[in-house]
């Protein structure tokens, strides 16, 4: 709904609150990328600015749930205003969980420093956070610009990330039978790559809220799922 | 979720009370209603929302045929109550006003006691034999108008001496003192502070258990507090109706979600 409200305030408060939750979201992008490319490069100065960063997303999160209170008491939203308040308290929920993955993968980083490198996995690792970071950038877009198909399409990518993930899972377990000394590395590396993956469910919520939005229905349970770890056994 | 609360919000949609088909009103030649349909239910709360000079109080006065008062208004269609037609010319209208009620946007008791301005309505419509029974249906119907306890010591007293939220709940007891079986309501709440609407909304929803209750408003909130079934009128047309939760959170029509949300007037 483009049209304006006869009161401006009402729509300065709603454009607030969304304004405040893009912008959550351009720092959580960026923690995504700076988290995992930290940890796969060890670097240590990277991996605590993240660390820092997150207390801002924290922050951020907090003012959106008081001026969303403020916008439910003041301007009793209904409908499509109502749909909004809602999927940014949800949205900037999200986003406040990926910026705690994020700060999980920095302070992963201070060990993994310290330990024997397994390295063979980085890339992956890296190519897996790019793709976490680009659907949460095409989700924001899809929410900005109301666009319900692009939000499904994220939806479906998320199949992407959990196959990358069961990829992952069966590498460090080679990696850490061939070689015991590998274990806490890769038992680091395994929560790392878990900690990405579950970011890319939380978009792929987001991207439901944003459906949500833009059509005011929830979309079916429908979506392809591909996370198999549960069901690997060791006798690979 | 309360599972109670979803019970009592449910509505049966079997029951019907009045059925209306059709509706024309001409105000000489203003086309002030055009060609409305609509289903209100049995001991259902029904709101009629709108901007100001959508119809929505023209057609609330259809329904016990107010504008048969007004010289240049002109009904077409067919508005059946319990499956009678009520512009059907062997109905009275003071029988049809004394089987659908209406209270008014001004509390407008009338400068009797309030003891008198409940019984007016019973005793000329010959529903008590005694002074002992009309005793009763007027205490009755002060309980129902949830007034009962603020007059009892005072039934002498001046109605026009109550507050104004006082005298509309008054207003509501004398409606409902002739045993009505729909309750019309244009703006009950407009000229009353936040506590006495309150109070009036709740005796609304009381209301419902006995009644059909048709409230028109200017107050959305008031319509999505009160109402289970929502009706939004524009321009003289039924835009939407539907049930209140549906309306007030993802509407079908455009001008419906323009005008809640607070963006047409």
């Amino acid at each position: 709904m483009n049209q304006e409200h006869i009161s401006s305030a009402f729509d300065r408060d709603l454009e607030a609150i969304q304004a405040l939750m893009v912008k959550m979201g351009g720092l959580v992008e960026a923690a995504i990328l700076e988290g995992s490319k930290a940890v796969t490069t060890r670097d240590v100065e990277l991996a605590k600015k993240v660390h820092e960063g997150d207390k801002v997303i924290d922050e951020l999160e907090e003012r959106i749930n008081e001026e969303s209170a403020r916008t439910i008491a003041l301007r009793g939203p209904v409908s499509s205003d109502l749909r909004v308040v809602l999927a940014v308290l949800k949205l900037s929920a999200s986003l406040e969980r990926i910026g705690d993955y994020a700060r999980n993968l920095a302070k992963r980083t201070e060990v993994l420093a310290e330990l024997r490198p397994v390295s063979g996995p980085d890339k992956a690792l890296r190519r897996m956070a790019k793709e976490v970071q680009r659907m949460l950038k095409d989700t924001l877009d899809a929410y900005v610009r109301r666009d319900a198909e692009l939000a499904e399409a994220v939806r479906q990518r998320d199949e992407e990330v959990d196959e990358m993930y069961n990829a992952l899972f069966r590498e460090f377990l080679t990696f850490m039978m061939e070689d015991p000394r590998n274990i806490t590395a890769c038992m680091h590396l395994h929560f790392i790559a878990k900690n990405v993956e579950r970011m890319g469910d939380l978009v792929t919520n987001m991207s439901e809220q944003v459906i949500y939005v833009v059509t005011g229905d929830m979309p079916d349970d429908n979506r392809p799922k591909s996370d198999e770890t549960a069901y690997i056994s060791g006798e690979t | 979720m309360n599972d109670m609360r979803l019970i009592e919000r449910a509505v049966d949609m079997d029951d019907i009370k009045i059925s209306a088909r059709n509706v024309q009103v001409y105000y000489g030649d203003n086309h002030a209603i055009k060609d409305v349909d609509v289903d209100i239910q049995d001991n259902t709360v029904t709101a009629f929302i709108g901007p100001s000079g959508c119809g929505k109080s023209t057609f609330l006065r259809c329904l016990n045929r107010m504008n048969d008062t007004i010289d240049v208004c002109r009904v077409e269609g067919d508005i059946h109550l319990d499956g009678e037609d009520i512009n059907d010319k062997q109905v009275d209208p003071v029988q049809l006003r004394a089987k659908v009620g209406m209270v008014f946007q001004k509390p407008n008791p009338f400068p009797k006691s309030i003891y008198d301005n409940v019984a007016y309505g019973p005793k000329i419509h010959g529903m008590a034999a005694n002074k002992a029974e009309l005793d009763e249906i007027v205490e009755r119907a002060l309980r129902r108008g949830a007034i009962w306890d603020e007059v009892k010591d005072r039934l002498d007293a001046p109605g026009t001496g109550l507050s104004g939220g006082q005298q509309q709940r008054l207003c509501i007891a004398r409606a409902v003192a002739t045993e009505p079986e729909v309750l019309l309501m244009d703006e009950p709440c407009s000229a009353l502070d936040p506590i006495a609407t309150a109070q009036v909304e709740e005796l609304i929803d009381e209301l419902r258990q006995n009644y059909s209750v048709v409230i028109v408003t200017h107050s959305m909130q008031q319509a999505a507090r009160v109402s289970q079934k929502t009706a939004f009128f524009h321009l003289g047309n039924l835009v939407e109706y539907g049930e209140t939760g549906s309306i007030f959170t993802n509407p079908e029509d455009e001008r419906t979600e323009s005008y809640i949300t607070g963006r047409i007037g």
